[in-house]
């Protein structure tokens, strides 16, 4: 069973196993830092607001703002992974 | 009868998915109908010249998007707008102001709003109408299907903002006036110095380099962001749906299908409306700050 995966693993040359590594890492990296980020502004934006519940309103602008840049980040990678993929 | 309702969505969703598992695939590359979805084929070939301007897909989703949101302007905040709101009053003012307060106060100075605040607007409605129409099943695809003797083309989930030409020309639009206005404004030697911060003299060449690449960056982030949301999700949903045929087991449906679901459901009541808000906030954003750049 394994030995017919490696035989076949080894008859391919490599390069669809670099595209999706190329495109694994891609959304693997990009949504690493973007989960992060995602966090630390909805983190952030609990503690403002149970401090100040009377900004609600005014934060949550700003909330989503931010939200919809980090989340962008994946996206970014996303890309960059999907080229590799379709162009090399 | 909601749960019924449920139960029967979910049998929609399955059944086309059964269908086409039991069709045959070729072996090599069953995937590939997840990128065959955003090739874009003529359906009504115009060329001017050595402009192609040919109606496809993307250009169908797109008029129809024109319409719908010249549509939601008129209905909702022309038709019959009287003293005593109605439901349907009270939803335009409620567009209008989102559109005022979170996008155009935001970015734009107070003297500039009605100026662009019509451009910032129209392009929020636009935005998210065209998202919106992405995620409603229509009869726009360029496969088709044979019902009773006449073949029609089959329901499928498109959004035109998944392809980089629509949300690139949105964006070089924005681009382009956040420049124009800024030159307008300032006046063209004032506008160019704006860019640049206070800095030690060494560091000068180095730092405008930096804010010129930033400029031509806003152009890629303010186009990707949206493009790359739009395709990432209708992505997630036909992957999920297309392990169903990939690994030919219509069983994966108990799993595949509600992950689906609830993809969907998050991009449409969450990612549509952000990335419409976002793209007409920034796009503010960038002009006010062109217009007035000590801010």
């Amino acid at each position: 069973m394994l030995s017919t995966f490696l035989v076949l693993a080894a008859a391919d040359d490599g390069v669809d196993a670099g595209k999706a590594i190329a495109l694994a890492l891609g959304i693997g990296l990009g949504s690493l830092g973007a989960g992060i980020g995602i966090g630390n502004i909805f983190g952030s934006m609990i503690q403002a607001v149970a401090r100040q519940p009377e900004l609600r309103g005014e934060l949550q602008g700003i909330q989503w703002l931010g939200f919809a840049l980090t989340e962008a980040v994946v996206f970014y990678g996303l890309i960059g992974g999907l080229l590799a993929y379709v162009l090399v | 009868m909601k749960r019924l309702l449920v139960a029967l969505f979910g049998l929609a969703l399955v059944l086309p998915s059964v269908a086409l598992a039991a069709s045959d695939t070729a072996e090599e590359d069953k995937g590939a109908f997840i990128s065959e979805e955003w090739d874009l084929h003529t359906w009504i070939p115009i060329h001017l010249g050595p402009l192609d301007l040919s109606i496809n897909k993307a250009v169908a989703y797109l008029l129809l998007g024109a319409l719908c949101s010249c549509l939601i302007g008129i209905v909702f905040m022309r038709v019959k707008v009287g003293r005593e709101p109605t439901r349907r009053q009270a939803l335009g003012e409620t567009i209008y102001e989102i559109a005022q307060v979170q996008v155009a106060e935001q970015g734009l100075p107070t003297h500039a709003i009605g100026r662009w605040f019509p451009y910032c607007a129209s392009l929020m409605v636009f935005i998210w109408t065209v998202n919106m129409l992405g995620f409603i099943p229509l009869p726009l695809s360029d496969e088709k299907v044979t019902i009773f003797g006449v073949e029609l083309p089959t329901l499928a989930i498109f959004a035109a903002t998944s392809t980089l030409s629509v949300t690139l020309a949105l964006a070089l639009m924005t681009w382009t006036f956040t420049h124009v206005e800024g030159i307008r404004v300032n006046g063209s030697w004032n506008y160019l110095k704006s860019w640049i911060p206070d800095v030690p003299k060494p560091m000068l060449p180095l730092i405008i380099l930096l804010e010129v690449l930033g400029q031509f960056m806003r152009l890629i982030s303010l186009s990707v962001r949206l493009y790359a949301n739009m395709l990432a999700g209708h992505m997630l949903i036909l992957t999920f749906l297309g392990l169903i045929i990939v690994l030919e087991n219509a069983f994966l449906a108990i799993f595949a299908v509600p992950f689906a679901a609830v993809f969907y459901l998050f991009e449409v009541v969450i990612v549509v409306s952000i990335q419409a808000y976002i793209f007409a906030a920034l796009s503010a954003i960038y002009i006010g700050s062109a217009i007035e750049p000590d801010h």
